[in-house]
């Protein structure tokens, strides 16, 4: 009995200390984050931007929700936000986005999508919604573009044999499809006259083709040659056992990989004169990688990517959502940075992962935040991703 | 031998007496954080209903000692194709006997497995779990319609009310409890959880009370199934996949022990989730981020159970 009472008055203490601890946040504006990667480099550094850089710049909260893995997760994630009064949310997972925008919109908080954009019928659907504030981040046209990228980089140097990763392929993760669909599509229009990929000639027809499949098959295209793929993350002996024999593939020259690729290959790569290619973000491991020679070519997310839609909600929460002439939602693309050598990684990561001095700093933001923004000049600024347009913008 | 006394009777309602506190610290915290207290517990219960069926089913095959893992795959799988036949037949009541059919499609062949084959529920649901994962991305593939399976939201909002999905916990809470505190089926399973060999030899038919275990835990499984898609209509080869181990530690919370036997009940289930529920809004409310909300978490799971059990310890037999 008595142990029963010391316990109880233990949790109730505990609790109260916490909220005593954590009210002294209160004032601020609360903003809530969907997040479905709360462990990768690439969401750290996202998580670093906002809470080290962001929160103290302009003195709002942000409440985190835990790793979601689902729809369901993401509801409730919302619900805990309305809970907590927050007047904002920033989403980076998409389960169910439009599920997401109505909730917000019927609890009467601002909505944004960040490193990542609608479909075109999700937006006509939800562009007028008073509080959706819209979209910014690579588009689907962007992501098949950055695989198209890669992919004709090296198809330019002259090397025909590759190897690929399909990461989320088989589970119909978009912007993996669309990726992998960029990396054959320039396979198919450099591979020389009657290249095809399984009858598929176009971008279209080869979207069509990986999503009817749900994978990518092997083989010949044109002069060039797909020679061997692993998609999905198994994480088992068997699966680690493709990836290290797609690296052993004999005359394979580059892996391009959708992403995750160091974290996958890189250990198989290492040693090997296979060169490796991937999607990522500008983190120490990615440099190590890069300076070892295990990676050759990375378009990679910057974490400062995140502030201009961060200005946008904060606007939006204070009274001044920028919106077109028509009165819709932002739709903004925003695509990576490229680096294909050690130094330029150095650079472009000194700035990324600076959390006094980031790619967008308060003063960069400042000019876009407040009353009177128009749509263009919003637009203007978040096309104006590339590394040397940011310096530039901080001159 | 004698009555026992109050003191020695409280730690059995550690787990109510748990959920009283939370629920008492989340209206403090509520107040002190200026949070909104009347939606967190709606929120709290659409985030616990689920969990709470699921739970209250599984309460007969953990009596029985037995630890069901497949739990979440069976809910997904159902889920999964209780949309499929809506989006095929436009039919909230075929959707909903689909969950419920196939749910008690995938019990029956678990408890069937372990019935001809002789083994363990156990040991056939960590077979069936892996064959439900795999299923659930061929059903997902078969859509067609890239990583997820839709219902229209609007076609099932008249369903995702507080009112629905609290009857239809409470008439089965109603069904489970009747089944296990007025047929002989409940003190069968608690005998053969507390003992299987005394049991046996007193002529009590394990097999069977596997097979109506199975088949009980199955309609929470399907019933838990249709308020998913109710609650969240978009799923995936994610969905409901959390939902074997919330399940454990529901149980587990709501003062009932995994070996199952004398002690199990049927209200721990529900007790367990809804503490669940309202520690992850407390937790939410404080905004301590999710490793150290996990931490605590765990911290004030082990002392909740450490209570709950301290009637038993250095006892040789339960009743």
């Amino acid at each position: 009995m008595k142990n029963m009472k010391r316990s109880i008055c233990l949790i109730l203490c505990l609790l109260m200390a916490l909220s005593c601890f954590s009210a002294m946040a209160a004032g601020k504006i609360k903003i809530g984050v969907l997040v479905s990667d709360a462990t990768s480099s690439e969401a750290l550094a996202f998580r670093a931007y906002y809470t080290e850089y962001i929160a103290k710049a302009y003195d709002v909260e942000f409440i985190y929700s835990d790793e979601l893995t689902d729809a369901a997760g993401e509801k409730s994630a919302i619900d805990n936000f309305i809970v907590n009064n927050c007047k904002a949310v920033i989403s980076f997972s998409s389960f169910d986005r439009p599920a997401q925008i109505d909730q917000c919109d019927a609890a009467g908080i601002y909505y944004a999508v960040a490193t990542g954009t609608l479909t075109d019928e999700q937006y006509e659907e939800y562009k007028d919604y008073e509080y959706y504030v819209g979209a910014i981040g690579p588009s689907m046209d962007i992501e098949f573009q950055t695989g198209y990228d890669m992919a004709a980089y090296y198809i330019d140097q002259g090397m025909t044999k590759f190897g690929m990763f399909g990461g989320g392929v088989p589970y119909y993760v978009d912007m993996h499809i669309y990726r992998a669909a960029g990396m054959l599509t320039a396979m198919v229009e450099k591979g020389g006259e009657g290249a095809n990929y399984k009858g598929a000639d176009n971008k279209y027809a080869i979207i069509g083709q990986i999503y009817q499949d749900g994978g990518i098959d092997t083989g010949k295209i044109g002069s060039l040659e797909l020679v061997a793929y692993v998609g999905g993350y198994d994480f088992n002996d068997a699966w680690f056992g493709k990836l290290a024999q797609m690296v052993g593939t004999e005359g394979i020259e580059v892996i391009l990989t959708v992403g995750s690729g160091v974290d996958v290959l890189g250990g198989f790569v290492a040693g090997s004169n296979v060169k490796l290619a991937t999607v990522d973000s500008f983190t120490p491991a990615m440099g190590e990688a890069m300076k070892s020679g295990i990676l050759d070519y990375m378009a990679g997310k910057y974490a400062a990517s995140v502030g201009p839609i961060f200005v946008a909600t904060y606007n939006a929460v204070n009274g001044a959502p920028i919106r077109d002439n028509d009165g819709n939602a932002l739709a903004l693309g925003q695509g990576f940075w490229v680096a294909t050598n050690s130094e330029q990684f150095s650079e472009y990561s000194a700035v990324d992962s600076s959390n006094t001095d980031p790619a967008y700093t308060r003063e960069i933001m400042d000019k876009y935040a407040g009353m009177g923004v128009s749509y263009d000049d919003f637009a203007a600024f978040v096309s104006q991703y590339s590394f040397d347009e940011i310096v530039a913008l901080k001159k | 031998m004698g009555r026992q006394t109050l003191k020695e009777r409280i730690p059995a309602f550690a787990s109510v007496i748990g959920l009283g506190v939370l629920i008492a610290a989340y209206y403090i915290i509520g107040a002190v954080r200026d949070a909104n207290v009347e939606y967190g517990l709606k929120a709290i219960v659409n985030q616990s209903v689920v969990v709470a069926l699921v739970a209250t089913g599984a309460v007969f095959i953990y009596t029985l000692g037995s630890v069901d893992i497949s739990l979440g795959a069976a809910t997904g799988v159902s889920a999964l194709l209780g949309a499929m036949t809506y989006n095929a037949t436009g039919s909230l009541w075929l959707m909903f006997f689909t969950c419920v059919g196939v749910a008690l499609a995938i019990g029956i062949i678990n408890s069937s497995l372990a019935s001809v084959f002789n083994l363990p529920i156990f040991v056939t649901t960590v077979a069936m779990m892996s064959v439900l994962s795999a299923f659930m991305l061929i059903l997902i593939g078969l859509n067609g319609k890239g990583d997820t399976i839709k219902v229209k939201a609007r076609d099932v909002r008249p369903l995702d009310t507080i009112e629905i999905k609290v009857g239809i916990l409470l008439a089965y809470i109603a069904l489970c409890w009747f089944i296990f505190t007025l047929l002989p089926t409940g003190r069968e399973a608690k005998f053969i959880g507390g003992n299987p060999l005394c049991a046996f030899l007193s002529g009590i038919n394990e097999k069977k009370l596997a097979v109506i275990a199975s088949l009980v835990s199955a309609v929470g499984i399907g019933l838990g199934a249709f308020l998913s898609i109710v609650y969240a209509p978009t799923l995936n080869r994610n969905t409901a996949s959390s939902i074997g181990m919330d399940v454990i530690i529901a149980i587990v919370f709501g003062g009932m022990p995994v070996s199952g036997g004398p002690r199990s009940r049927i209200l721990a289930a529900v007790v367990g989730a809804f503490s669940m529920g309202f520690l992850s809004q407390i937790m939410s409310m404080l905004n301590l981020g999710s490793g150290y909300g996990q931490m605590i978490k765990a911290a004030i799971f082990l002392l909740v159970v450490f209570i709950a059990l301290g009637s038993r310890r250095g006892k040789l037999l339960t009743r």
